[in-house]
């Protein structure tokens, strides 16, 4: 379970304001639960994804979770460009302690990067990178999946093999997706976050939350 | 619970050590051993300069074994000091990892400046006993105290840098000029012993790092100089400036902006 309690979260500008992009956002996921943010640009999905990834702290809220939460799997952070695939991967295995054999294994096997992963991060393409986050989170096995935007950026093989992933073998895993692109979100997802200049509601009922999103 | 979060730090710690390597010196040719080579490139051209230039004894004391005590000291302030400068911006990506925090990216960094520096002590010294221009330590213990405390000042300097450079980039436009200032008045060029008195009594009150200098060089020397060193006045204002850094430390975080 993870729980949002109110939170809030400002940015200072350049002129020294805060601006507030989240406000008061308030919403559970359950264990298995696989939920959608839905949003313009700007709306604070993006910025929502990594306050629950604890890559930046709300300004004001709380955040509680009894599962094991991934990094934001998107397409900046979480890599050094300059270091090559099997580096990135062996660093991230050493972190979160896990056999670097087992996890070369499931990327090698999900990704198919073949002799990319001895190059540099930095010099691959978009497609590429996104099935390596997408591959690396898997094969470290976390309860709940935080995916801003990525599986847009794979190839129709690729989302085959990532829904396959998440319903067929981890059915049991939670999902929060942020993505524009109403086919992937409603393969993916059984309700919806719309966001709105700041604030946020939760609809249970998918098509009404696309719906709402379309009108904004 | 403690030992088990101490464990996961250790892991962390030693798995950011070990990309920082590569990320520096790369995975080819001599990859982490330029991390002890890169001191001595700058070392031992210098200290072979001062042995030409400065006459071999100055007050009964050996000048070789005065600029090897004070050079590489000096090595690991800058490093430490250069290597803090906005370290959580360079390394925003590594908080998209919970486990990563920023005293982790910190200390990776500095144990690695520490490592390096002590490496290229042990590396030189025994280049330049080999060469006969300096005698081993008289007094080992001094010696390596005197190193403890030279470090402790380093890294409490290094988390005072760290933490206010991520809030004003007036700190990075500071850091060059204050650390060559740093070169003539820390006490890499002098014993306290040379100084007149009054000067003397000042010094040893506001330049932290004189009294480690004279510890090591107490320790290497012997009895040749009189040195003057307070252990519990520096073990105090360390203390102060360490709590000012880890205070300073502690919401950097509100500062940065992962992209």
């Amino acid at each position: 379970m993870i729980r949002t309690n109110g939170i809030c979260k400002d940015y200072r500008t350049e002129g020294g304001r805060w601006h507030r992009v989240l406000s008061d956002i308030s919403f559970t996921v359950a264990k298995g639960e696989k939920i959608a943010v839905l949003g313009r640009n700007g709306a604070g999905k993006s910025t929502l994804i990594r306050l629950l990834g604890a890559v930046e702290l709300p300004t004001l809220g709380t955040i509680e979770q009894t599962m094991s939460i991934s990094w934001p799997i998107g397409l900046t952070g979480g890599f050094h460009g300059a270091l090559t695939g099997n580096d990135n991967m062996r660093f991230i295995a050493r972190i979160y302690n896990k056999p670097f054999a087992d996890i070369k294994d499931g990327v090698e096997d999900f990704a198919q990067l073949g002799k990319f992963m001895s190059e540099p991060v930095k010099t691959w393409s978009t497609g590429m990178r996104a099935r390596f986050a997408f591959a690396l989170s898997l094969a470290i096995d976390f309860d709940c999946y935080l995916i801003d935007e990525v599986i847009s950026a794979g190839d129709q093989r690729f989302q085959r093999r990532g829904h396959e992933e998440l319903f067929e073998k981890r059915a049991d895993r939670s999902l929060i997706l942020a993505s524009h692109q109403p086919d992937i979100v409603r393969s993916y997802c059984s309700r919806a976050l719309v966001l709105h200049r700041g604030r946020g509601k939760v609809f249970s009922d998918l098509e009404l939350a696309m719906q709402i999103y379309n009108d904004l | 619970m403690l030992w088990g979060s101490f464990r996961v730090q250790r892991r962390v710690i030693a798995a950011l050590m070990i990309r920082e390597t590569y990320t520096r010196f790369g995975r080819e040719n001599l990859g982490f051993l330029w991390l002890i080579a890169e001191p001595l490139v700058f070392a031992l051209p210098v200290l072979a300069m001062w042995s030409l230039i400065r006459a071999k004894f100055e007050h009964g004391v050996p000048m070789l074994g005065v600029a090897w005590t004070g050079y590489l000291p000096l090595l690991m302030f800058r490093h430490i000091g250069a290597r803090s400068l906005m370290f959580v911006r360079v390394n925003a990506g590594l908080l998209y990892h919970r486990q990563v925090t920023i005293l982790d990216i910190f200390a990776a960094r500095t144990l690695l400046e520490i490592l390096s520096g002590y490496a290229s002590v042990a590396v030189s010294g025994l280049v330049l006993y080999m060469l006969g221009a300096i005698d081993p330590p008289k007094n080992w213990p001094l010696f390596y105290l005197g190193y403890f405390y030279m470090t402790w000042w380093c890294v409490a300097v290094g988390l005072i840098i760290g933490g206010l450079s991520e809030r004003s980039e007036l700190v990075e436009k500071i850091w060059m000029p204050f650390s060559y200032m740093y070169l003539p008045v820390s006490g890499f060029f002098y014993l306290a012993e040379w100084l007149p008195d009054p000067i003397r009594k000042w010094a040893l009150l506001v330049v932290p790092p004189l009294h480690p200098y004279e510890m090591i060089r107490s320790g290497l020397f012997g009895d040749v100089f009189r040195a003057y060193y307070d252990v519990p006045y520096i073990s105090m204002m360390y203390a102060v400036l360490t709590l000012i850094g880890l205070m300073l430390m502690r919401n950097v975080r509100e500062y940065v902006v992962v992209e």
